[in-house]
């Protein structure tokens, strides 16, 4: 795959490593460097046959990594008709997050809470981020989407995966010890259960999937802008939801205990529960890792030790989640990253900035633009816009 | 001069001259009396018993300091009685929604509930009507939260809580929560508290019928939510991880069975407001709850319909 990958890639994504390369980039823009890694470990200097660039692209568009043909580089090399396939299988299998501001409510078990609670409750900008525009998975990760990624031999692929897991790696297995989640069985999620979301995965695992499909997860900041929605109608008002839906809870829309399944159902259910960017169960149904760290307080063991476990951050509540303000878009919970629960899975992230974009693009593509318009242009507006034009009228 | 017409108390003095027996140990109260002046249970019980004439079951939830009785108990209940379709619980007098109150306020705080006191009139002796789907009409229970102090200590010393040996002698099976934290972490102390227990109980009744050989025990590992492999199969992680207890097990109790349970779907330390560092559950996920109560529950009843234990008669 690899190979055959390396046969679009231009001349100098050889050496992009090096400074000269990297000079190539958009600004504030990089190739993950573990997917590079790999790219290098099996390049051949083999040529390509003339019609093995649209198989390939094919291939890769099966196995869900649309994400890698877009990147910068390997997006300048594909055919109009390809990039269009390409950003086609993009924009149907991800939703845009515009640039804005969100307020992140603090964990109860973050060092911020403290202040959050007393000092600062009334002073809520202080705990306001800014989100660049962002594409988020429309559905979780599904058991038959990570099949292709262990069918593909993702677990024995180290460069896809953070170093200080490596020794962990061969632990990742299924309960008949082949490399996958943990309830799988003979390297095969079971049967009936291609559309449900893969749990039983560790936040590594997550995150080499991840990679492997050229993206990333999520930061909590996004998460939440993605399911809240924040709209920003003056620099004192500052309208954000609680639920994807609005601000009431509403069985029927989430998968949480008390739901009528009792059980993790398929991805594209409780479709009522969408966001407004067009994601489904964000609330309910699994937890889903998101790539920020919770800083807790150091176990009373640790400390003696002078060691910690970091948490990673896990939001939206599952499908036997208890309690209703738990399952909500501010709610944040942890996990050790290590751990591969059974109610916990994924959606990626893909920064906008990482995927090529062409001048004769609607506007949605070229959202990066979007923070350097002028205040008066709505973002409801701006769907009638090109890119071209919207670059145009913007101030010089 | 007043026209008040002063009331004749003379009835009373008839009153006070009944005792009325507390329904935990049998021994006599005045009739207006809180508490049992010897077992310090409240007589509210007592009360609720002589007015529906029907003598509640009563199964025990027991297990050392910290291993998530309360949690466990408050937990149950709350879920129980959001669930129409299965087993039912109606509480019982606003005492016995208080249990269900503290502990899920605490919860929903991220925090877990403050440590049982050991004094009995301190407990919450939560009583409420069950509904079983097998299980034509609805029956009492009586489920106290005891301090898991107190239960040590009338193990180690027994009669030093007349309330607990009462309780004990009188229920018709009883849940005993091992916490899987410290067995995983190698520690012995659980092995052995639950020994001890298991122990006591297999000593309090002497008669062959009634003895504690033919009620029912659940084995609850508790906090397994820090454990998978606990979830997947109890029996064979009991097996491996307390050989002594499941040993005993097969040795003195003919209806046992090992259960997981878990609340919190994970716990990490934080800094509460005036308590300082606190263990607490990042977030909230019952698993494993409901089974061993409804495996005991079918048990109790499956036994007899009458409460075990029981020197007083029925009241009609």
């Amino acid at each position: 795959m690899f190979n055959r990958l390396r046969q679009i890639l231009p001349p100098w994504h050889k050496d992009r490593r090096s400074e000269a390369s990297n000079e190539t980039l958009p600004a504030d823009c990089s190739v993950d460097p573990a997917l590079g890694d790999a790219l290098d470990d099996d390049f051949t200097a083999e040529s390509p046959p003339a019609d093995g660039v649209k198989s390939l692209v094919d291939q890769m568009l099966a196995h869900h990594r649309c994400a890698l043909l877009l990147r910068p580089q390997i997006a300048q090399n594909l055919t109009p008709e390809l990039y269009a396939e390409a950003k086609q299988a993009l924009n149907e299998s991800m939703g845009l997050v515009p640039t804005g501001n969100v307020y992140l409510e603090p964990s109860v078990f973050d060092a911020d809470y403290r202040a959050f609670a007393s000092e600062n409750s009334d002073r809520p900008h202080e705990f306001t981020v800014v989100v660049q525009s962002v594409y988020l998975d429309r559905y979780l990760v599904t058991n038959r989407q990570f099949q292709k990624f262990v069918n593909a031999g993702g677990y024995e692929e180290m460069a896809i995966w953070d170093e200080e897991i490596w020794p962990a790696v061969l632990d990742f297995t299924d309960q008949t010890e082949q490399p996958g989640p943990r309830f799988w069985k003979n390297g095969r999620y079971r049967s009936g259960e291609a559309n449900l979301p893969v749990v039983g995965i560790s936040w590594y695992e997550a995150v080499a999937y991840a990679r492997w499909v050229g993206k990333r997860l999520p930061t909590e900041a996004e998460w939440v802008k993605a399911g809240s929605w924040p709209i920003t109608l003056s620099p004192q008002t500052h309208l954000q939801r609680k639920y994807p839906w609005g601000d009431t809870f509403d069985r029927g829309k989430a998968n949480i205990w008390g739901s009528k399944p009792a059980r993790i159902v398929a991805v594209e259910e409780f479709s009522e529960g969408a966001s407004v960017g067009g994601l489904y169960q964000l609330i309910g149904n699994v937890w889903e890792w998101t790539a920020t760290t919770l800083e807790t307080d150091p176990q009373p063991e640790e400390a003696v030790q002078g060691y910690e476990t970091l948490l990673k951050t896990i939001r939206g509540g599952a499908f036997d989640t208890y309690f209703e303000h738990q399952a909500n878009c501010h709610f944040s919970s942890g996990e050790n990253p290590i751990f591969r629960k059974h109610n916990i899975g994924f959606r990626c992230a893909l920064s906008i900035c990482d995927i090529a974009v062409r001048p004769d693009e609607p506007l949605a593509d070229a959202a990066q633009h979007v923070e350097a318009l002028p205040d008066e242009i709505l973002p409801n507006e701006l769907a009638n816009h090109t890119a071209d034009q919207v670059i145009e009228e913007m101030p010089t | 001069m007043t026209n008040a017409v002063l009331p004749l108390d003379s009835y009373r003095l008839a009153q006070y001259a009944v005792q009325v027996p507390c329904y935990i140990c049998e021994q006599g109260n005045a009739f207006d009396a809180e508490l049992c002046r010897h077992c310090q249970a409240p007589m509210a019980l007592a009360r609720q018993v002589h007015m529906q004439k029907i003598l509640p079951q009563m199964i025990a939830t027991v297990g050392s300091s910290g291993v998530g009785k309360t949690v466990y108990l408050g937990m149950l209940l709350d879920m129980l009685s959001r669930m129409p379709d299965q087993i039912q619980i109606v509480a019982r007098g606003a005492f016995s929604v208080t249990l269900q109150q503290n502990v899920m306020q605490s919860l929903a705080r991220c925090e877990f509930p403050a440590k049982t006191p050991n004094e009995p009139d301190r407990w919450n002796w939560v009583h409420c009507q069950v509904r079983h789907p097998k299980v034509k009409d609805p029956f009492e229970l009586i489920m106290p939260d005891v301090a898991g102090e107190a239960l040590l200590e009338e193990v180690e010393h027994p009669f030093s809580y007349l309330a607990i040996r009462s309780f004990l002698m009188k229920c018709g099976g009883a849940m005993i929560l091992v916490d899987t934290t410290c067995l995983d972490s190698g520690k012995r102390a659980q092995d052995y508290f639950t020994l001890k227990l298991l122990t006591y109980l297999s000593e309090l009744d002497n008669d062959e019928k009634t003895s504690w050989q033919n009620r029912p025990v659940a084995l609850v590992f508790s906090k397994a939510d820090q454990c998978e492999d606990c979830f997947d199969d109890p029996q064979i992680y009991a097996q491996r991880h307390t050989a002594a207890l499941w040993q005993f097990c097969r040795e003195r109790f003919r209806r046992h069975k090992f259960f997981a349970a878990g609340v919190a779907g994970g716990t990490a330390m934080r800094t509460a407001p005036g308590v300082g560092r606190v263990r607490a559950p990042l977030r909230i996920e019952p698993r494993g709850i409901i089974e061993p109560f409804t495996w005991i529950v079918g048990q109790v009843m499956a036994k007899s319909q009458q409460p075990t234990g029981w020197t007083i008669k029925r009241q009609k």
